[in-house]
């Protein structure tokens, strides 16, 4: 990767992030956000996270397509069962490391 | 300040592994040690690092990768809208060097302790006491996964730790049906066809909040909204 082009692209990035953690703090410190505009920001991270997890649970195989990978699958369920039971960051990680490598191990 | 930092401390175990996988997957793309320590430093938001490794190590393009990060980061102006009435007192030059260490445990928290009643001073070092301690062991962790990820055999699926890491933020999220609506949506997305320039992220996060505010407005005589 060209060197110029991995900064520009870290600065852009930046950018755009800094745009969004100062609006309303300095940019538009006297603006009210519309509701939609609410309504659907409320929303955004949910979706995004569920859509970084989901390849990381069902890995892209040949061509692309999702595929099954039990140990992942079964680690990913008593990981999200952690959390709703506990909302234990370290337990949720912890246990659900154990879990994959656990089945891995079974599976293999 | 100190108050801040204390409070700090028990976010930090799941700051600093989060900061380590970040630096670690940087470096494992074929960064350089400054240019992965400038993600880390520069942009400083790890779900959005995390996007950018991705992304740019599967040759997406620039701007898909920016405006990819962007969505990501949304949530920074959210937290930026409900924090601005109670910094409206504090300098023009604190709250601009505040803002860059925004992030979502130090809003969290913050947002916790105004509930206290507390005068606009003391949270606002509340604030940096925590956004501060945050940033410095957000910086350690990574550093350490820029030198040490390349010793990390495969086999050990350390890509995982994002996936565990995201499940432990996204389920506190799910406080209604409507973020679960937002979620599955994002989820089926993501694992949907190939779009074209790498946009399967961007748009599942699109369709995931388009969906579920359209549901939102349908569902209304019924619902019960999220609360935030």
């Amino acid at each position: 990767m060209e060197a110029s082009f991995v900064w520009a692209v870290i600065l852009a990035l930046a950018a755009v992030t800094y745009f969004n953690r100062i609006s309303f703090i300095g940019l538009l410190a006297h603006v009210e956000l519309p509701r939609l505009m609410q309504r659907m920001l409320a929303y955004v991270p949910a979706a995004i996270l569920a859509a970084i997890i989901a390849p990381l649970v069902f890995p892209a195989g040949v061509d692309h397509l999702p595929t099954l990978d039990w140990p992942r699958l079964i680690a990913a369920l008593i990981a999200v069962t952690i959390a709703l039971r506990t909302r234990g960051t370290l337990a949720t990680i912890c246990i659900g490391m154990l879990a994959l490598w656990g089945m891995q191990a079974l599976l293999a | 300040m100190w108050a801040g930092i204390l409070a700090s401390l028990p976010l930090m175990m799941g700051v600093i592994p989060f900061s380590v996988i970040c630096g670690a997957s940087a470096s494992g793309i074929g960064l350089t040690f400054s240019q992965a320590w400038g993600l880390s430093w520069i942009v400083f938001a790890g779900s959005s690092q995390i996007v950018f490794t991705h992304l740019l190590g599967s040759g997406a393009a620039a701007w898909v990768i920016v405006l990819t990060g962007w969505v990501v980061n949304l949530r920074f102006m959210m937290y930026s809208a409900a924090l601005a009435p109670h910094f409206r007192k504090t300098p023009r030059l604190a709250r601009w060097l505040g803002a860059y260490l925004l992030v979502d445990q130090s809003f969290a928290a913050t947002l916790g302790r105004i509930a206290e009643g507390r005068s606009e001073r003391e949270n606002v070092w509340f604030y940096a006491g925590i956004s501060l301690a945050l940033w410095l062991s957000w910086q350690a962790g990574s550093i350490a996964g820029i030198l040490l990820g390349s010793f990390i055999p495969a086999h050990w699926s350390m890509d995982f730790l994002v996936a565990l890491n995201f499940i432990a933020l996204l389920i506190p999220l799910l406080s209604n049906r409507l973020m679960w609506v937002a979620a599955a949506v994002g989820a089926l997305v993501s694992l949907g066809p190939q779009l074209p320039l790498k946009l399967n992220l961007l748009v599942a996060a699109l369709a995931g909040a388009v969906i579920a505010t359209i549901l939102e407005k349908l569902w209304k005589p019924a619902s019960s909204g999220p609360s935030s």
